[in-house]
């Protein structure tokens, strides 16, 4: 059956009303463009398309509502007769360095493909040869799917609930997600996963050694201080992919303000090729050893007077731990850090030689990095979190703290230490403005369970039943049901091939979702969810602006919202559905615009952004007190945005840790003694705790599992193994992680190729566009070959988030989900190392052995006639 | 001619992030395959050993950069002379238009572009392109594609005003050389880019 | 290559094909005439005057495919002051009428032998002036393996090449066709095939020498230019096609032609003669149908 016919028969399911709103729909968004122009054909008869072509409509804020890591950037939406005709950014003020237009980026812009996508799931569905018990487990991925009413599809999954519980007890289910959190709760709990994804190991060691996380904590400079440094140190980050929208921009106007830039990352990426002045090309998962080897060269090459490159002052007063001189009390002066980077009791110095070999840098070039950092007297250095999330790195932020305490770039106009990246990229500082909460009322189980299993163990837990709850501490577990309410875990955490696995040995997995993605083909019931366009508002902003988007459409075909299902289930199980339902969203809204505040000039005190009447709230139809603030509500609701001007000089700024650096003990750190600890028995007593592997108090270089060591069968005598290369894995453009994977303009523009370098493309025979099959030791992926000098010989790379397309037959994923490769590991604080996977390359075909993927079919489930 | 719309592009602040292009893809509900504004990247380089450390490869002469690229609106439009059906037109303000309901879908024009500007609609049976966002334009508003770059390196206005603002560059590699059309077109340059025709790089997006 | 190419594949070497099987016609036609008078004459070339049309009007079907519109394809010859391919179009359509015109005076015997002459000398001018503006089609400047005097030297080699073997095998089948009908004094017939058909054997070897220079002056010259994309995509991915289209070239317009010319000078038999002319006409359409196909498959565009 043709892809036009099952989508004119999705259509046809729904009212004639509906029916030539989503034709509308289709054709002017494009979205149905995959099946060969089938939009147009499918569109309304020419005189409506016109009219509806023709006429203005209204341009209303839309959501754009991602975790992708960019700038929280405002969509608008031109809408006639409740249809999307095109989306536009910020045009609301004259755009200028002090007051930007806080503009979209390619996702953004392509929204209206992903909302009303051909593919987007339509009504309630089950697997054909799924029965309560599993039926045939076995076909999970692979079997048909049935329409199913809402009150079916929900009674089928409570009773299921019910029965697992009764089996099972409350440890028989796994959330994965977290829409349906408050049923689980009342409940009586569920399994959870735990453990850091994008923060890889500065979710817990930056703030317990002193620095800060990176997002809650910020330790980066804002965006104009940012403009008085010398040199911006940009440690594996590529802004120009991971934060998308305006943060790359405020990284320019830095450079054009006379900032130099370096890159050390293994690819020279786009936001080098617009930023670098110099790059280094590290090997990725070996940023420690070259730290170390520069630290090597400030201790040696250091002379307070004819060539100071170590700021004393700043060790000496707000660290412990450098030298055995500042040691805190109880703990082996031997064990300070400068005598491990000397080798004065290990024997190894950690030279830039020793570096070297490692990281894959020349002797020279360390030693060039160590001296340019330490001598330049304004330095940002910054690194994103990609660096950490490698298996063993537990010990790498606190390395890149001791590197930025040695020369001092802490604390100074200027100068700063820290993660800049994901949405707080190139501006650091608290906020200058926020929504107020939406005051639901927190739901509540004292007697609820409380089990968590770290994501690397997850899937093997599923299927051995056993997990590491601690030092010493492995539990049973028996987990019969998967519940993926919100999440994309199946596709997302490393271990893909293994949980899959999993899914076929469970007894039961729910998929709440907008598609087909991965956990929803790996499912027994599919729910359709609204997207935020089609609910009443959405608020959302970033340092210095808010956005409230509002409703651009009606639900389409029977997509409910999660707060509804969560509802009716609660219902089903006679739980409290009001309050797992929350506050009407509408009321919701209003408590998060009636609560939302920017700071007066004096850059201290809060006032109320809105000037609400009592006509906007008998407008909105909600309970509330007129109140007094800066805008109007209307003037809100009609620019959608609130943008917080800046200049230099003002009272926004932010020198990160200026205030500890000043006087540390009146504004000590987070960590035990106040002090920054590059010394930290908290740190390594935090990991040994987590039951897995073990750190140093001080950060010592941890060999990583399927790091650059391990490309190696043996590593003293340079002998290669099976598996010779270092696959890293990006945030790609394509993809708010794996959301919008399936939007064909995306797939388009950005095709997914797997990106090596010339002189390893030609040692295997490959040529640009071949297509080339990837195997690590837990699977195999086949993609298109990018050649490019810009990436280091012997390291490969390809974005994560490609939905997983599983050949049943071979078990190749054609797709490239880089979980696919990267092996479940549990190292240190339970992250997952995405950053460094062992895998060997063949040649699989020519182009042609691989379509494009996004003239790939769409999955749209049910194919019946 | 009275006057000659025409674009800047900022090749030293694109960072390839293609918001130009689907911006421009949702105004004008394009489907794949159709591109009114592309994204290209350029680049080239070796590795060689280095010559201190002959063990480790190092880049030599590496570079990267990309460009945005729509319809140049050429003053010299080769598509407007040798359209065989005179559906190709060039506006009093030198904006080149497609009159679809004149084509008869020869791709003539593809050949004749040196830019891949025109573009086939396999709905219509027609060529399309890039119209420099008409509609907008006749009402003073920016082109959705210079209103969507994040970076700003998108601009646009009269040809000499652009070319007093910005110089006088309309082409490095691999764009053709500006003599060949004459385009409407002014950039500033990356820091690393190539001249014309030398084929120091190549396009790297091409066929993947 | 796509349809479309193709398209445009059999489109040039029909119209070519009967621009040149027209003009080698008339010659012959006029040597003939001075051997043996109009009437043999018209006996030996009338009938192959009727098969050129149908070869056109194949070619300009064919070239429909190339349009995605077709409903609009009269408005193809809208822009003849600028557009060398509306002057194709114009040339192409032109060149029908006229040919027709003279074929239904020839084969009516209207108007007086003159007046016909003229007429046919009008089409020939047409045809030239065809075969010319398909040429200059390809000239555009961003296209520079196509930008080359190589264009049109090759497409009127081809057109009188494949003009002549293809009149010398309509000869050959018209001769088949009167000694099948018994028509009497067959033996003038013959005498005026084997001079044709020596003739076009030796024009043949001349335009083979002629094309083998384009060829190699092409390649030479392009190697060192813009377009020397098209000679290292003929090297890598083209070059047994390449290697096979001069091949049967060769083998056609060199070896079946050399042959031709000895035994059409030689008492063979004319059914010999018949064979190799065949055979030298396929294995040239081969050969040109394939070169083409390079012609379209390899060429260099600059810009991007």
């Amino acid at each position: 059956m043709s892809e036009q016919s099952l989508v004119m028969k999705a259509l046809t399911d729904v009212t004639l009303k509906r029916r030539s709103f989503l034709k509308w729909s289709a054709a002017l968004s494009g979205t149905a463009a995959l099946s060969g122009g089938l939009s147009r054909k499918l569109g309304p008869a020419p005189s409506e398309f016109a009219r509806a072509a023709a006429s203005e409509g209204e341009w209303i804020t839309a959501a754009c509502w991602h975790n992708c890591g960019g700038q929280r950037c405002l969509l608008k939406a031109q809408v006639v007769d409740g249809v999307v005709k095109k989306v536009k950014t910020d045009d609301t003020h004259p755009d200028s360095i002090e007051l930007p237009q806080i503009r979209g980026c390619a996702r953004g812009r392509a929204q209206a493909q992903h909302v009303f996508g051909a593919d987007r799931l339509k009504y309630p569905m089950k697997r054909k040869n799924w029965a309560p018990g599993g039926g045939k487990k076995e076909l999970r991925g692979r079997d048909e799917w049935e329409r199913i009413s809402w009150d079916e599809a929900l009674d089928l999954i409570a009773d299921e609930l019910k029965r697992i519980i009764d089996t099972y007890g409350n440890e028989g289910i796994l959330e994965v997600g977290s829409t349906l959190g408050g049923v689980f709760t009342l409940l009586g709990g569920a399994v959870r996963p735990w453990g850091t994804t994008s923060w890889g190991t500065w979710y817990y060691t930056g703030d317990i050694v002193g620095l800060g996380d990176g997002l809650t904590n910020t330790t980066h400079n804002d965006r104009i201080e940012l403009q008085k440094s010398n040199l911006i140190v940009i440690w594996g980050g590529n802004p120009a992919w991971s934060a998308q929208g305006n943060n790359m921009k405020y990284f320019l106007d830095a450079k054009r303000a006379g900032a130099k830039f370096i890159f050390i990352d293994p690819f020279y990426n786009d936001s080098a090729m617009i930023l670098a002045d110099e790059w280094f090309p590290v090997r990725p998962a070996t940023d420690h050893a070259l730290a170390l080897g520069m630290a090597y060269t400030l201790i040696t090459e250091d002379d307070p007077v004819n060539n100071p490159l170590i700021d004393w002052d700043f060790l000496n007063r707000c660290c412990i731990g450098f030298d055995a001189d500042h040691m805190p009390e109880g703990a082996d002066p031997k064990d300070n850090f400068k005598d491990y980077v000397l080798g004065t009791y290990d024997g190894q110095p950690k030279t830039p030689e020793w570096a070297a070999e490692i990281c894959g840098l020349t002797p020279k070039q360390i030693r060039y990095l160590a001296r340019t950092i330490g001598s330049t007297p304004k330095v940002s250095l910054l690194t994103a979190w990609a660096p950490a999330r490698v298996n063993d790195a537990d010990s790498w932020p606190h390395m890149f703290m001791t590197l930025g305490a040695m020369t001092g770039h802490i604390g100074k106009s200027g100068s700063c230490t820290g993660v800049s990246c994901w949405e707080r990229s190139a501006d650091g500082g608290p906020f200058l403005i926020g929504a107020g909460g939406a005051g639901n009322p927190r739901v509540q189980n004292e007697n609820a369970i409380r089990t968590q299993i770290n994501n690397g163990e997850l899937w093997n837990a599923v299927l051995t039943g056993q997990y590491t709850a601690g030092y010493n501490d492995v539990r049973n577990v028996n987990i019969q049901a998967i519940i993926h309410d919100g999440s994309s875990g199946l596709n997302q955490k490393v271990g893909m091939t293994k949980g899959i696995e999993a899914h076929r040995k469970v007894e039961f997995v729910l998929s709440i979702n907008l598609f087909l993605n991965t956990n929803s083909k790996y499912s027994d019931i599919v729910l359709p969810a609204t997207t935020q366009w089609e609910r009443y508002g959405y608020l959302k902003g970033n340092r210095d602006h808010l956005i409230w988007a509002r409703q651009i459409t009606e639900p389409l075909f029977e997509a409910k919202d999660d707060s509804w299902i969560a509802a009716e289930l609660a219902k089903r199980l006679g739980l409290d559905a009001d309050l797992v339902a929350g506050l009407p969203l509408q009321q919701q809204i209003f408590n998060q615009l009636a609560g939302a505040w920017v700071l007066k000039d004096n850059g201290v005190d809060r006032e109320n952004l809105l000037t609400i009447t009592a006509e906007d709230i008998a407008e909105m139809g909600v309970e509330g007190e007129p109140q007094e603030g800066r805008i109007t509500l209307q003037e809100f609701k009609e620019q959608g945005i609130y943008v917080v001007p800046r200049k230099d000089g003002d009272n926004f700024g932010y020198i990160a840790l200026k205030d500890f650096r000043d006087d540390p003990e009146a504004n000590p750190r987070k960590t035990e003694s106040g002090l920054m600890e590059i010394y930290c028995p908290a740190q390594q007593k935090m990991i040994h705790d987590f039951g897995f592997t073990e750190v140093d108090p001080i950060p010592t270089y941890n060999r990583p599992r399927e790091g650059y060591e391990d490309t190696f069968e043996d590593w003293e005598n340079k002998v290669k193994g099976e598996y010779p290369f270092q696959l890293f894995t990006i945030h790609y453009r394509r993809r708010s992680h794996s959301i919008f994977d399936n939007v064909p303009w995306l797939r388009e523009a950005f095709p997914q190729e797997f990106i090596m370098n010339p002189l390893d493309a030609e040692a295997l025979g490959l040529k640009h566009g071949d297509i080339a099959k990837i195997s690590s030791r837990h699977g195999t992926v086949i993609r298109p070959v990018f050649i490019t000098e810009r990436i280091r010989p012997g390291v490969v790379t390809l974005g994560e988030g490609a939905w997983a397309e599983i050949d049943e037959e071979t078990g190749i994923d054609r797709a490239g989900a880089t979980n696919t490769l990267n092996g479940a590991y549990t190292t240190g604080q339970g992250h997952q190392g995405w950053n460094s996977c062992n895998v060997k390359i063949e040649r699989y075909g020519g182009p042609d052995a691989l379509e494009q993927d996004y003239l790939w079919e769409q999955r749209i489930p049910i194919k019946e006639a | 001619m009275a006057t000659q719309k025409a674009f800047y592009f900022d090749a030293s602040a694109c960072n390839g992030c293609k918001a130009c292009m689907i911006a421009c893809k949702s105004k004008n509900a394009l489907p794949v395959g159709v591109n009114f504004r592309r994204v290209l990247q350029y680049g080239g380089g070796a590795w060689v050993p280095d010559p201190e450390y002959p063990d480790f490869l190092q880049p030599s002469g590496l570079f990267a950069y990309s460009l945005s690229v729509a319809c140049m609106h050429c003053q010299n439009a080769p598509c407007v002379n040798i359209c065989p059906a005179k559906a190709i037109e060039k506006r009093d303000d030198g904006i080149v238009l497609v009159d679809e309901d004149k084509c008869i879908g020869c791709h003539y024009c593809e050949w004749a572009c040196p830019y891949g500007a025109p573009q086939f609609d396999a709905d219509k049976g027609t060529m399309i392109k890039c119209d420099f966002c008409v509609d907008l334009i006749d009402q003073g508003e920016a082109p959705y594609c210079v209103a969507s770059c994040p970076m700003r390196a998108l601009d646009f206005g009269e040809l000499d005003e652009l070319r007093a603002k910005y110089g006088t560059v309309s082409a490095v590699a691999p764009l053709p050389p500006a003599d060949l059309t004459d385009p409407a077109f002014v950039m500033t340059p990356h820091r690393d880019a190539q001249p014309v025709g030398q084929g120091t790089g190549r396009i790297y997006d091409d066929e993947v | 290559m796509n349809t479309r190419e193709w398209a445009l594949v059999a489109f040039t070497i029909l119209a070519q094909m009967s621009v040149g099987s027209f003009l080698v016609l008339g010659a012959v036609h006029f040597l003939a005439k001075r051997k043996a008078g109009e009437a043999e004459a018209d006996r030996l070339s009338d009938r192959a005057l009727l098969a050129i049309g149908p070869v056109l009007i194949l070619g300009m079907i064919a070239s429909l495919f190339h349009l995605e519109n077709p409903a609009n394809a009269y408005r193809a010859v809208m822009n003849i002051g600028s557009s060398w391919l509306s002057r194709e179009i114009f040339f192409g359509v032109l060149f029908a009428a006229v040919g027709f015109l003279f074929a239904i005076m020839q084969w009516r015997k209207l108007a007086s032998p003159t007046v016909r002459i003229a007429v046919a000398g009008v089409a020939a001018l047409i045809g030239v002036a065809l075969v010319y503006s398909m040429a200059r089609v390809y000239m555009l400047p961003n296209q520079p393996s196509w930008n080359s005097a190589a264009t049109p030297l090759s497409f009127f080699a081809t057109t009188l090449l494949l003009g002549a073997l293809a009149m010398g095998a309509a000869f050959s089948v018209n001769y088949t066709y009167l000694k099948a009908r018994r028509q009497p004094a067959l033996q003038t017939q013959s005498d005026l095939l084997r001079d044709a058909l020596r003739w076009i054997a030796l024009a043949s070897i001349v335009l083979l020498g002629f094309q083998m220079v384009i060829i190699s002056a092409d390649l030479v010259n392009q190697s060192a230019g813009d377009a020397a994309a098209t000679v290292a995509k003929i090297g890598e991915e083209y070059g047994a096609i390449f290697v096979l289209r001069v091949a049967l070239v060769f083998l056609g317009a060199g070896v079946f032609a050399f042959f031709l010319y000895k035994n059409a000078a030689s008492a063979a038999k004319e059914q010999v003669l018949a064979n190799l002319v065949y055979g030298a006409f396929a294995l040239v359409l081969v050969a040109e149908v394939l070169g083409r196909f390079l012609f379209y498959a390899t060429h260099t565009r600059i810009g991007i």
